[in-house]
């Protein structure tokens, strides 16, 4: 158990929030073109570190917006939380 | 407002805690993003609204609740009438807001239900089932907090000192009204 900072409601509990798996994936711009495993690769191949990790959150009991977090998944430790459409502040 | 069944019938009392249902009441969600959304909403209603979070605003006649960046729900502050759905304010927003493609104006009268409790003992019955740390929002007058309560998601607003408004889904209302009982009962 952890508080999120939300970015539009403020310091909430996790229990309010639900994960939406990784942020920053890029849909390919002609789909058409690509193999079955290159296709597989993007829908479904995800990276599952073990340390920092840049994920999608979404505050599904508070103002239901999605938003981005920098999470160090071995000590929950969240090291950003930024909008949806923004840059992430740290690499 | 027709054929209107209350879920919550009965008016309950206990020491330091008065918990009733307040109906009918008209409330309206209403959605949209532009700078030209907000100033149409004021202009037609006479009430700005909220664009900081977790505050509501109010005007003689109207409450306006922040829920989101984009969404604010609308109540009324006396009780309609029971014979009829057909809302002023309502049809007003549909005129300028809806026709106009500024935004979106829906009618959730009948979705949420407004128990509104009086009595020193609210915050000790929330902190029993609420992840949500009530310290700060005791004391703000006005502010509002989407949370959950139970494991149900309602929206608590602060009205005054010893005051909240909780609205909560019809479906789960009854439920979380007999929640409340019970829990009152071992304050």
């Amino acid at each position: 158990m952890f508080v999120i900072n939300c970015p539009y409601c403020g310091v909430r509990e996790q229990s309010e929030f639900k994960a939406g798996g990784e942020a920053h994936i890029v849909r390919p711009k002609q789909p058409t073109e690509l193999s079955d495993d290159q296709w597989a690769e993007y829908l479904f191949m995800r990276k599952n570190i073990k340390g920092v990790q840049f994920e999608r959150w979404i505050h599904t009991h508070g103002c239901r917006k999605w938003f981005n977090m920098v999470r160090d998944t071995s000590n929950d430790e969240i090291k950003a939380v930024y909008k949806m459409g923004e840059k992430p502040p740290i690499e | 407002m027709l054929n209107y069944k209350n879920v919550i019938t009965e008016e309950k009392s206990y020491t330091g805690l008065q918990m009733k249902e307040i109906r009918p009441v008209m409330k309206l969600i209403i959605r949209g993003k532009k700078r030209e959304f907000l100033s149409a909403i004021g202009k037609s209603l006479n009430l700005l609204l909220p664009t900081k979070p977790n505050t509501s605003s109010k005007s003689e006649k109207l409450t306006a609740l922040w829920l989101s960046p984009d969404e604010w729900m609308i109540h009324s502050n006396e009780t309609s009438n029971y014979n009829n759905n057909d809302y002023e304010t309502e049809n007003l927003l549909n005129k300028n807001i809806y026709k106009t493609n500024l935004g979106a104006v829906t009618d959730v009268t009948d979705q949420f239900v407004l128990i509104n409790i009086k009595g020193d003992k609210i915050f000790n019955i929330f902190e029993t089932g609420s992840p949500f740390n009530f310290n700060d929002f005791k004391g703000k007058k006005g502010s509002i907090i989407q949370t959950i309560l139970a494991k149900i998601d309602v929206i608590i607003h602060n009205q005054n000192q010893n005051e909240v408004n909780l609205f909560v889904r019809r479906s789960f209302s009854q439920h979380l009204f007999s929640w409340m009982n019970d829990s009152a009962s071992r304050l």
